[in-house]
């Protein structure tokens, strides 16, 4: 695994995200089980459910890559700990880069 | 510069295509993550907070403009229009596809470059001055050493999984521009007579556990290089420890072993090594690399050029800029330029495609097509005449890369942090920007003299804050950022490692608390020739201290 990340409660609400494998974009699983791009599309998950969702993400291997599980609110905000990191990953970089500079 | 012969030129060809392969299988699931990770690393291909990452070796920071223009159109077609080069003298890009990775190194390939060896547990790119074979201060040019050990070390089959990374710098100037006492082994050319040999210092790192290089030889003559070095990548190939990651640099084994062990083990190896399989190098073979660095043919000049006066007396923009960013050239009439890539807000080592193929044309119209990448993540044309200054400056103005700033206070180091880097715990770059911001004034910047701040956003130290004058250095407490600074490090020929000086600080604060900080050395400094760090020693680090944390 590429990404070590804090463990979780199983009550604790949560989302699967990854990177797609073809080109490295963060995805996250949506309530249908697909993956989506857009980060307000994301599916809050717990329990046995939220591992069953993982379990699956993770034989997904050529779609994508190092599937975990990311903190959110039952509705799907990101939230907790590593709120800051996953804002970045899902917003992107918090300075303009290349020709925005 | 070095050209590859034939067999360079088909490994790195038939590495593409097994690259290739590797991708083909990794998209269509048939390679696993855990299977496929070690490879790509092997090709520089890491996977970062938003994407993969591609690293590509720029072997001991020398580029051609052929290469350079390279690289600009794979930041164009495959990437987000730029590149990031880095403290291994390397250039990164960050938005690179996977998929479209084979085709990147096809690229590369055809400009004799890759990106092998720029990740893993093996021998990485070597580095070195930026001012190789241009500057007044150095006993020779150490790049055909680097040259030597890169190909003694590429693929080598016994140093293919080391316990961990493994970092060479050489100098052969007295004052250190490439840190070698922070490496893993560092090499200061010297001569005794018409001897030339290497004085080796080894087990330099920073990380979560700095350590400063010991000195295990102070004279390995030229020829017996490799079987010294060779020596000494056994005894850490078989004693380095491999349980834990955080203990597996060379630094920790010699610190484990001490000097003394340490270096009657090397020397054990080098005796057994010498009576088996010594390599000793020919001297042709020796002359044969040194002939690709032969220097170019400067035209003589006059010390001074009247052009060169005529406009730093009218421009006082430029006069600054000349004042600051030129450094001595061993030929009369001739400089290096140092091209800042730190403009103030900017994104440090940050260069967009167009600003990559400006610095490609003025190497190939006024630089004899040599460029070079510092360590402090900025480039530079090693040779041009003073003729040209105006030219040159002018094009270097429209394009963006005329900041003056070379060692001063904006000139820092900054890794790219949680913006950009999954190990990361706290951003570099915002906080990098609102310093530099404080210090903005290139009046004041030019009244503070060399002072180097550096920030890493987590203890791994890539942005160097342990020998930064002043370091930061980004940590998490409860998922928020807090930020440690250091006193007292630097990387030079007196490398140091900075002192902790107290309760980390939030973000907002940092920029005025060292404000407060670099005003005390203004009033405290014994003249205006004292450098900070010189201050410092002088006075010790309280003064400092209560300056960083008196109320804002």
């Amino acid at each position: 695994m590429t990404s070590v990340r804090p463990k979780l409660k199983p009550d604790t609400p949560k989302a699967v995200t990854a990177w797609e494998t073809a080109t490295g974009q963060n995805v996250w699983m949506a309530a249908d089980g697909s993956w989506t791009q857009d980060v307000s599309k994301v599916a809050a998950f717990t329990g046995d459910e939220a591992e069953a969702r993982l379990a699956d993400a993770q034989t997904q291997e050529g779609i994508v890559t190092d599937p975990y599980f990311m903190e959110v609110t039952e509705t799907g905000e990101i939230t907790g700990r590593e709120t800051l990191r996953e804002t970045i990953r899902a917003k992107g970089p918090t300075v303009s880069y290349g020709e925005g500079v | 510069m070095y050209r590859y012969d034939e067999f360079d030129a088909r490994i790195v060809s038939e590495r593409v295509s097994q690259f290739r392969g590797q991708v083909k299988r990794r998209m269509a699931g048939t390679l696993l993550e855990d299977e496929f990770k070690p490879l790509r690393l092997q090709n520089g291909v890491y996977l970062q907070l938003h994407a993969y990452m591609l690293r590509v070796a720029i072997p001991y920071g020398q580029l051609s403009g052929r290469q350079l223009r390279q690289l600009a159109i794979v930041a164009r077609d495959y990437d987000r229009n730029y590149g990031h080069f880095t403290t291994r003298q390397n250039i990164q890009f960050n938005w690179v596809a996977l998929k479209d990775i084979p085709d990147v190194l096809a690229k590369l390939a055809e400009v004799e470059m890759h990106a092998i060896q720029t990740s893993g547990n093996c021998i990485r790119n070597v580095t070195s001055d930026h001012y190789a074979g241009a500057t007044k201060d150095e006993l020779m040019d150490p790049r055909p050493w680097c040259e030597i050990i890169r190909q003694w070390s590429t693929f080598h089959p016994e140093f293919a999984f080391l316990p961990r990374k493994f970092k060479i710098a050489v100098t052969a100037a007295e004052h250190d521009r490439a840190a070698i006492r922070v490496h893993d082994i560092g090499l200061h050319i010297r001569k005794r007579g018409d001897v030339v040999g290497f004085e080796v210092h080894v087990g330099g790192g920073q990380g979560r556990t700095p350590h400063l290089a010991t000195l295990v030889n102070e004279f390995v003559p030229e020829a017996q290089l490799l079987d010294y070095l060779e020596a000494i990548m056994r005894v850490y190939n078989r004693f380095g420890r491999r349980d834990n990651k955080y203990k597996a640099r060379i630094k920790i084994l010699v610190s484990e072993l001490g000097e003394a062990e340490f270096r009657r083990l090397v020397e054990e190896e080098y005796a057994a090594q010498r009576e088996n399989e010594k390599i000793d190098l020919p001297q042709a073979e020796i002359d044969r690399i040194h002939a690709y660095f032969a220097p170019p043919e400067l035209a003589a000049k006059p010390d001074k050029s009247s052009a060169f006066e005529a406009l730093k007396a009218e421009d006082t923009e430029f006069a600054r800029w000349a004042r600051i960013n030129l450094h001595p050239h061993k030929t009369p009439g001739y400089t290096s330029i140092t091209v800042s890539l730190k403009p103030i807000g900017g994104l440090a080592g940050d260069a967009t495609d167009a600003q990559m193929m400006t610095v490609a044309h003025l190497a190939e119209t006024y630089a004899y097509d040599d460029i070079r990448v510092s360590h402090a993540q900025n480039l530079v044309l090693p040779h041009v005449a003073l003729d040209d200054l105006p030219d040159v400056y002018r094009e270097l103005k429209a394009a963006g890369l005329h900041t003056a700033n070379e060692s001063l206070i904006t000139d820092m180091i900054v890794c790219p942090g949680l913006d950009y880097c999954n190990l990361a715990n706290a951003r570099s770059i915002p906080v990098g920007q609102a310093v530099q911001e404080v210090f903005a004034d290139p009046d004041y910047q030019e009244d503070i003299g060399r002072l180097h701040i550096n920030i890493s956003g987590c203890i791994n130290a890539c942005g160097h804050h342990h020998v930064g004058h002043i370091g930061i250095l980004g940590v998490d407490k409860k998922g928020e950022e807090f930020y440690q600074i250091t006193f007292g490090g630097r990387a030079d020929e007196k490398a140091a490692i900075g002192d902790i000086a107290g309760p980390g600080l939030k973000a907002d604060d940092v920029p005025g608390a060292l404000k407060r900080v670099v005003d005390t050395y203004r009033e405290l400094r014994a003249d205006k020739g004292e450098l900070f760090i010189e201050t410092l020693a002088r006075l010790g680090h309280d003064p400092f201290k209560e300056a960083l944390y008196a109320a804002g």
